[in-house]
């Protein structure tokens, strides 16, 4: 469950934002809309100046981003030297959990990820498959995910088996996404205006 | 007329003349015998030796600060790490020599620890650390500043600690800005005479039979002091002869990284 009330201006932007809820998320918006700035706020990247997120009724308002179990997702998200295999794993093994075979196995599959290789050297679609993977396979208790289902082909696909696997391993994920008709695959929808947000379902 | 080129070059040339200068003087008109000694040699050894081994202890001591700094803003730290660089060379010898003397309880302590910096190669490394540190981190925190964010945004936002973070996926793609900063720290403690002229005139025990060898720059600086000149430009082109094609041989390599 997010509880996030954000209220912050940088330069001439105001972003005045509310979403309370859980599951899968969806965020829509055209360009500068505020989509990015909201959820780099939630994830601690940028200080609101007045509002608290909470994540599970933990306020995690004044945590720095390594301590919110919130991880932001973009389409430049990857630790670039590292084969795909201990890519996927990384985050995990930084929190000091072990990911069995199964498991592994099971997501590569359901995630599409059947190719090796430094993920610096795959195409942006491969590698998204992999970062979303690997922020999964961490167990946050929130996935953000700017736009980074965007370059990843059988989208639709892709999206529903993503938040199939969040869903079970009870991660909320709130994605941002400027085609109105992803909403359709979330149980939630916001829409974001001028750095507004609207909760329509 | 690139008049650009000629804006830039003529000032550059000025820059070169005087090695050029030195190089043709120094094996031509004015060679000395004493110039390319063996005294000459281990001279020029010890000083690309020690040079080695402060670039080395850098790249342990400072790449953290380097990023810190590219990190945080925080200026006071920045402008301390700017100190060695602001005050004369000469001070920082006396320092070390003065920390180290039986004058001062710490000095009194480092000597009962064996640690010894008058005219002994750790004093050598010591100052040339010291004084070249400076530029080491002015060419390695600007690399982190420019470094796209997005891994080590991934990396916290995945729970990895700040220090995981830098140990695990900022340092692994450094490689070409650290050898970018090793060559500048290593021609500036080539070239260091002011501090290590206080603290390391001469070694006295060093491995590689350097005993009793003196840096290059203090060598250099004694054969004109001493009055012979062509000695002294003679050493000097030998140890031009020696660094600039290590200079122009590290560049390549890290062109290629």
């Amino acid at each position: 469950m997010i509880n996030a009330k954000i209220d912050l201006v940088l330069g001439t932007f105001r972003l005045k934002a509310e979403i309370h809820d859980s599951g899968a998320i969806c965020v829509s918006g055209a360009n500068g809309s505020g989509k990015t700035t909201l959820l780099r706020a939630i994830a601690g990247e940028i200080k609101p100046d007045s509002g608290d997120v909470r994540v599970n009724s933990r306020n995690v308002t004044n945590l720095p981003p390594e301590r919110r179990e919130i991880v932001l997702v973009t389409p430049d998200s990857m630790i670039p030297h590292l084969q795909v295999e201990k890519h996927l794993v990384w985050g995990a093994s930084t929190k000091g959990k072990r990911v069995e075979e199964v498991e592994l196995a099971e997501v590569k599959a359901t995630l599409g990820i059947s190719y090796g290789g430094r993920v610096d050297r795959l195409s942006l679609g491969m590698r998204e498959r992999v970062s979303l993977a690997t922020a999964l396979l961490s167990v946050p208790k929130v996935i953000l995910v700017d736009e980074a289902f965007a370059n990843i082909d059988h989208r639709e696909d892709f999206v529903r088996s993503f938040f199939g696997l969040c869903h079970a391993r009870s991660i909320d994920v709130v994605h941002s996404t400027q085609v109105e008709s992803d909403a359709a695959l979330s149980d939630h929808h916001y829409s974001i205006t001028g750095g507004e947000t609207a909760r329509i379902s | 007329m690139n008049w650009l080129k000629v804006l830039a070059f003529i000032p550059l040339g000025l820059l070169v003349a005087p090695v050029i200068a030195l190089l043709y003087l120094g094996f031509g008109p004015m060679i000395s015998s004493a110039g390319y000694s063996p005294l000459v040699l281990r001279s020029v050894v010890l000083t690309l030796f020690a040079s080695a081994i402060t670039v080395l202890a850098e790249i342990l001591l400072f790449t953290p600060l380097s990023y810190y700094l590219a990190r945080s803003r925080n200026s006071l730290a920045e402008t301390l790490a700017d100190v060695p660089a602001s005050i004369p060379h000469p001070i920082v010898g006396i320092a070390l020599v003065v920390i180290d003397s039986p004058l001062t309880p710490v000095g009194r302590f480092l000597i009962s620890i064996g640690v010894n910096f008058f005219n002994t190669i750790l004093g050598l490394v010591a100052a040339l650390t010291i004084v070249s540190a400076p530029i080491f981190i002015k060419s390695m925190q600007p690399y982190f500043e420019s470094m796209d964010r997005a891994p080590e945004e991934f990396a916290l936002g995945l729970g990895a600690s700040r220090l995981r973070t830098f140990l695990s996926v900022v340092l692994p793609n450094s490689f070409r800005g650290l050898v970018g900063a090793s060559l500048i720290a290593l021609s500036r403690a080539m070239s260091e005479f002011g501090s290590i002229a206080i603290v390391a005139y001469v070694i006295l025990s060093a491995p590689f039979g350097l005993a009793g060898a003196s840096p290059a720059s203090v060598t250099i600086f004694n054969f004109y002091d001493a009055g012979d000149l062509n000695a002294a430009v003679t050493a000097s082109a030998v140890l031009v002869a020696v660094s600039l094609p290590l200079m122009v041989a590290l560049r390549i390599v890290k062109g290629r990284t």
